[in-house]
């Protein structure tokens, strides 16, 4: 951080007129820099109140309130998880298998459901807290005394696409800054040469990059996606990162020599203004990038036991924990916020039919890698400061669909929290007794957002923008935040 | 409250500040608790959060029991004065001593016996107790007027009538200047204005070369040849500059470029994004109607009513016909949540998109602000949008609304499309029958499978008749006001309206039969309507300059910014109306005002004075935009097809786009102009993305102009500037030039449109004449990167 603070002085104090493009050109400026560019927009002119905007984009941003996480990592399961089959135990639900429901359904539902479906698989007390874990995360549920589980989530939306867009976005009607743009924006960035926020292997489908993307937020808040979730996780990286015929780094140089040596003299006539010179500066980051990013992917670096903690020698887990592995390499360099999502050509979680067979292919997927992450970043001393958050769109109704089937459920569904500052081995909320509603300390998606952006020092109502003559906020009009997980 | 908590004697002195409607905030009054008198700015923070903070929690926790229904303990909560006066056992509020308040002990739940709410409602949050408890020991501050109830939000917008924007356009004389060799139409003459009030001097004229560029990416899109630059540059008459703007106002080219422009205020898209990503297989009918509606100069109010009402007007030819039910299009893209399980929610979602859309693109006004509650900030109400609503509910969008929910496609067959169909049809009917009665009569099974397999193939070839997405009446009906825009609580039905502060004459008004939205194009191309013609000069004038004279284009109300030149912009309005809503005839005034001619230089004094340049000093120096670096990498390089394209789509009409898997097969590679590829919502095209492209999520007419490192990664790795600099570099070197320095001489005409300066061309000798082991032609490669890479490429002066 001190040379982006330094490199803040030196351009103000550039403005008042000292040789402030050799400064740019030399100094580590970074995202923030160009950050601060684009919020100027046309830039043609030094604009009044410039210094504002720059300060503004460029630094880390204080924190509204002190807080443990200073990173995150979504762990995003698409498709809809069932909480019932995994860490929402219902006894009663086991009990009455096979029976009505006794209360009403919801008004709109996604599918037609029918009888009352206990969960195929068996739950066990873990851990000091002796919380319940189904036996589809075995290794996961080794860590329950870290784990801050959220059992009372609820949505408003039943289908895939809408779900996603509110998750993501807090809205699902109009295309809304993502939550992790929200985070760089509020936060800024620890590594000048990095995005501050990545997305691992993200779904195109139900609101593709609008799950990422900055909306009206300055473009520099967006997330950088690596790859997509129809390709292998050994495939993802940054688009363009390569030249497309092969130029060498050593031409490259003499390329970017060649462009500054023509803008100097552009400049030296009194032709260049400020966008022209962000411009030359954004090259020369580019070309920074180019030889960062491989670094940060290059998986080649870790030992032959993280790969084996992370599942990389098994099939079945080598995609995923692929992901798992690159999102801590990616915060321990400075990057705010990494999504990685479990996703593949299909709608993953997403079992209307045949619950046993899917939900056991997918946690079979996850559930060594997550338990490997949880515990790769305790053993850095990583945790602490790493708010970790699992969670898909919705949840799974409690009823059959068909016979072997669950239909989505946004009434009730859970998602966890781990390290930043959260009660470990703690269970907030609570849904009925066969898990279909949220009842008890219910947590709305929009109050969900409001804790996660308190856990990480953000006040949901402060962390605002103005655009289009209003003051957006990630929650709307809407959050409250649910205090009680706080360590 | 409990009476019997309510008894307790107190200190209690009433802090009463006045809010008068007319002369704003008075004096406040409380000296006798102690507390300084508040300056105006200190008391009108406090009332802004009694009106944020507090008035939303007593009307919502507190009114069902404290209010005109029910007194509990007397007490009523639901006004000022209710509040001031305080419950049968006495006052609730203690500004001397803040936390003895009964009003706070209640809601903090000190006392057992005095527990509010009541249980089982859950008890207040930390936050709104904190903020009542704020607000009790800042004075208690609260608007004092009649009508202040307890209502769930601030009732009186902020502005009325009297706002700028909704003033009549009245057409102001001319300023009278001294003789100046500046000048050269009226707009400069109110240009010259502003800035001689300033002090500000003016600028020198662009260089012919550097003009030249500009005028032909401002109106085309695409560079100018080296055979027109050169023409240009010898032609010295004094026609020289107009001949240009006429030629390049005629050129096909020119509806591409604006037609673009175009489409980004109307959220043009071939697919539906939101959650259900599938094709709008016919969107492309619009998008090509959109190019010859600019080309042929389609008077403005015409465009405007055929896009809105095109199915209602009547029509000389079949032609004609087809185009204005294509022109309906605009109301059918937008974006829509096509799996919303609650189908009825779905239809106002719809409708409000339709609303919003409508209202930001022709006038500049957010309606959709007053579909929950009336609009904080301008004079529209929820009566003034439900009275919209009913027009769009009126008229028939969507065929289906079951998930996944399928709009609207009119049919639009030419007559001989039709012909040929009918042709077949009988031609298969005629076929059957004969099968019919081969088989009646016992025919051989060769006979008949020979006229089956004749008729199969006949079937196969039936052409489908073109359609277009679009809209057509659907039954006529009102609409109830939704109670904070739930569909689920309906208020009081509004009849089909305009928004009552705009009304511009006697005797528009919706008709019984019909859903309205003709006369709703009368009304808002009735030369009275402030609105239309000022926001349409405005987009003009920002797509020519880079920033409109009023900033917002998208917002002309309370919160849109006001315009730089009022009258500048009054007498553009009054001039599109008055040339018969010519938008050609508006451009060839700008583009060949001095304004426009000006050089982009710096300077010092000039920039002093007005730094952000709003007073157009000189032509600011822009970069192109997502569509025109496209275009202009394939043209530099002599690849760019300039014919019109239909469908780039790879799925047909609804089907998906993106669905599970992730994949994108979408294509870009075709050499038609960009605004010929596909623009896909949730997944735009790399280039667009990366280049501040619309999203098309919703009304876009000011695009932005970010910088950002990725898209220095494209300029430097690409396929796309790779191969574009492989072929120019391929191309140079194929040409017989007298010298290397020649060829770098062209190399300029075609990139920058201008020759070199001798340093350029020394730098890049040097760079091309570099690089031991390489092959020289692999020198020119590299070189023409950087040409393409630089600004003077991406740039326009």
């Amino acid at each position: 951080m001190t040379t982006e603070r330094a490199f803040l002085g030196d351009l103000l104090a550039s403005r008042a007129g000292c040789n402030r493009r050799s400064m740019l050109q030399q100094s580590g400026m970074g995202f923030g820099y160009l950050a601060a560019a684009a919020l100027l927009g046309e830039l043609s002119a030094p604009v009044r109140g410039a210094e504002t905007a720059f300060e503004r984009a460029l630094s880390a941003k204080p924190a509204h309130f002190p807080s443990k996480a200073k990173r995150a990592i979504f762990l995003f399961m698409k498709g809809g998880p069932s909480h019932v089959d995994t860490f929402d135990y219902k006894p009663k639900l086991q009990k009455d298998d096979g029976k009505e429901l006794p209360f009403d359904k919801p008004r709109v539902q996604f599918a037609k459901t029918g009888k009352l479906l206990g969960s195929p698989w068996k739950f066990a007390r873990y851990g000091q807290s002796g919380s319940y874990v189904s036996e589809l995360f075995p290794n996961v549920a080794k860590h329950v005394d870290d784990l801050c589980f959220i059992h009372s989530l609820h949505g408003t939306n039943a289908a895939h696409g809408g779900a996603l867009l509110k998750l993501h976005t807090g809205s699902d009607a109009f295309v809304r800054p993502s939550l992790g743009a929200w985070l760089s924006y509020g936060l800024g960035t620890e590594n000048s040469d990095l995005p501050g926020f990545v997305t691992i292997c993200p779904t195109l489908a139900h609101g593709g990059v609008n799950n990422w993307g900055s909306a009206f937020l300055p473009a520099i808040y967006q997330g950088t996606p690596l790859g997509n979730a129809s390709l292998p996780s050994d495939q993802a990286t940054v688009r363009y990162i390569k030249s497309a015929s092969g130029v060498s780094r050593d031409v490259q140089r003499e390329q970017l020599d060649l462009l500054r040596e023509l803008h100097q003299q552009k400049a030296d006539s009194g032709l260049v203004d400020d966008a022209l010179d962000s411009r030359i500066a954004s090259m020369e980051l580019a070309f920074r990038m180019q030889s960062e990013m491989p670094l940060a992917e290059d998986l080649s670096q870790e030992t032959a036991a993280t790969h084996a903690l992370y599942g990389l020698n098994d099939p079945r887990t080598v995609n995923f924990g692929r992901q798992c592995l690159l999102a801590r390499r990616l915060i321990e360099r400075g990057v705010r916020y990494v999504q990685v999502t479990h996703s593949d050509a299909f709608v993953q979680w997403d079992q209307h039919a045949d619950l046993k067979k899917g939900h056991e292919k997918n946690s079979k997927e996850v559930d060594l890698p997550i338990a490997a992450l949880l515990q790769d970043l305790k053993q850095r001393g990583l945790l602490d400061e790493t708010l970790v958050i699992w969670s898909g769109e919705f949840g799974r109704t409690p009823v059959a669909e068909g016979s072997n089937g669950r239909d989505h459920n946004p009434e009730g569904f859970t998602a966890w929290f781990a390290g930043g500052g959260v009660k470990g081995g703690f269970h907030y909320g609570r849904t009925d007794e066969y898990g279909y509603y949220a009842v008890d300390n219910k947590v709305h998606l929009h109050d969900f957002h409001a804790t996660l952006l308190a856990l990480m020092g953000l006040d949901h109502e402060k962390l605002t923008y103005r655009y289009a003559g209003r003051d957006f906020r990630l929650t709307d009009v809407h959050g409250k935040v649910a205090w009680d997980i706080f360590a | 409250m409990k009476a019997s908590h309510l008894g307790i004697p107190a200190l209690f002195i009433v802090v009463v500040s006045v809010w008068s409607t007319s002369a704003g905030l008075a004096q406040n009054l409380d000296q006798a608790a102690g507390a300084a008198a508040l300056s105006r700015e200190q008391l009108s923070g406090r009332i802004a959060f009694f009106e944020s903070k507090i008035r939303p929690v007593l009307h919502e926790h507190c009114v069902a029991c404290h209010g005109p229904e029910k007194q509990e303990g007397g007490l009523r909560l639901d006004s000022p004065a209710a509040i001031l006066k305080g419950g049968d056992s006495g006052t609730a509020i203690e500004v001397a001593d803040p936390s003895s308040s009964l009003l706070l002990v209640a809601v903090r739940q000190l006392d057992a016996t005095l527990i509010m709410p009541p249980p089982p409602a859950a008890k207040l949050s930390a936050n709104v107790i904190s903020d009542l408890a704020r607000w009790v020991e800042q004075g208690a501050q609260m608007p004092m007027d009649a009508a202040s109830e307890m209502g769930p939000a601030i009732k009186k917008p902020k502005i009325g009538k009297e706002h700028w924007s909704f003033q009549p356009i009245v057409r102001p004389s001319l300023p009278s200047l001294p003789e100046s060799q500046w000048d050269q139409n009226a707009i400069d003459l109110f240009v010259r204005q502003a800035q001689e009030m300033k002090g500000i001097g003016a600028q020198s004229e662009a260089a012919r070369a550097v003009w030249l560029r500009r005028i032909t990416f401002d109106l085309t899109g695409l560079p100018p040849a080296v055979g027109e630059i050169e023409a240009f540059l010898t032609d010295r008459s004094t026609e020289a500059h107009q001949r240009v703007i006429d030629r390049l106002l005629a050129s096909p080219q020119y509806g591409v470029r604006w037609g673009r422009f175009w489409l980004d205020v109307v959220r043009y898209a071939d697919s539906n994004g939101l959650d259900e990503n599938i094709a709008h297989g016919t969107a492309w009918r619009y998008r090509n109607y959109v190019i010859e509606s600019w080309n042929e100069d389609k008077p403005y109010d015409r465009f405007l009513t055929e896009q809105i009402a095109g199915d209602l007007l009547p029509a000389e030819t079949r032609r004609q016909r087809i185009d204005q039910l294509t022109a309906t299009a605009f109301l059918a893209m937008g974006p829509k949540v096509l799996a919303e399980v609650d189908e009825r929610k779905m239809e106002m979602d719809i409708i409000d998109e339709q609303i919003d859309t409508l209202g930001k693109a022709f006038l500049g006004m957010t309606f959709g602000c007053a579909r929950c509650h009336d609009h904080k900030f301008d004079p529209i109400s929820t009566r003034d949008y439900y009275g919209l609503a009913g027009v769009f509910k009126s008229t028939h969008t969507m065929d289906s609304f079951t998930k996944i929910a399928k709009w609207h496609e009119n049919d639009i067959a030419t007559e001989q499309e039709e012909a040929v169909r009918r042709a077949k049809e009988s031609e298969i009917a005629e076929l059957k029958s004969r099968l019919e009665k081969l088989a009646a009569e016992g025919a051989s099974d060769a006979e008949k499978k020979m006229l089956s397999e004749r008729l199969e193939a006949l079937q196969k070839s039936l052409p489908a008749l073109p359609t277009v997405m679009g809209v057509k009446e659907g039954s006529v009906q009102d609409v109830a006001v939704h109670v904070r825009g739930n569909h689920l609580a309906l208020g009081a039905e509004v009849k089909r309206s305009f928004p009552e502060v705009l009304t511009v004459a006697e005797g528009i008004s919706v008709v019984p039969e019909q859903s309205g939205r003709l006369q709703l194009t009368s009304w808002m191309t009735d030369r009275q309507h402030p609105l239309t013609a000022r926001v349409m000069v405005n987009r003009l004038w920002r797509w020519h300059f880079g920033k409109g004279l009023v900033a917002t284009t998208d917002n002309f109300g309370a919160l849109g910014e006001k315009p730089s030149h009022p009258e500048l912009l009054d007498w553009l309005a009054a001039e599109l109306i008055d040339s018969g809503w010519s938008v050609k005839h508006l451009q060839r005034l700008i583009v060949s005002s001095a304004t426009y001619r000006q050089s982009s230089e710096r300077n010092v004094a000039s920039e002093a004075v007005d730094p952000e340049n709003r007073l157009w000093w000189r032509y600011p120096i822009r970069r192109l935009e997502a569509e025109a670096i496209r275009d202009f990498l394939l043209a530099s390089s002599g690849g760019v097809d300039l014919a019109r394209g239909t469908s780039l789509l790879h799925v047909g009409n609804r089907e998906f786009l993106f669905d599970h898997t992730s994949i994108d097969k979408t294509k870009y590679d075709s050499h038609l102009r960009a605004i010929f590829l596909p623009v896909i919502r949730n997944h735009l095209y790399d280039l667009f993305d990366l280049f501040d492209y619309s999203d098309a999520a919703t009304v876009q007419g000011d695009r932005g102009s970010t910088i950002v490192a990725p898209q220095a990664l494209f300029m430097l790795n690409s396929p796309l500037v790779h191969e574009a600099a492989q072929r120019l570099s391929e191309r140079l070197q194929s040409e017989e030039f007298a010298s290397d320095g020649e060829r770098i001489q062209r190399l300029h005409l075609q990139v920058y449109g201008r020759y070199p300066t001798d340093q350029e061309t020394a730098a890049m000798l040097a760079f091309v004449q570099r690089g031991g082991g390489d092959v020289k032609g692999d020198r020119w490669n590299y070189l023409c990167q950087v040409a393409l890479a630089a600004n003077d490429f991406l740039y326009v002066r």
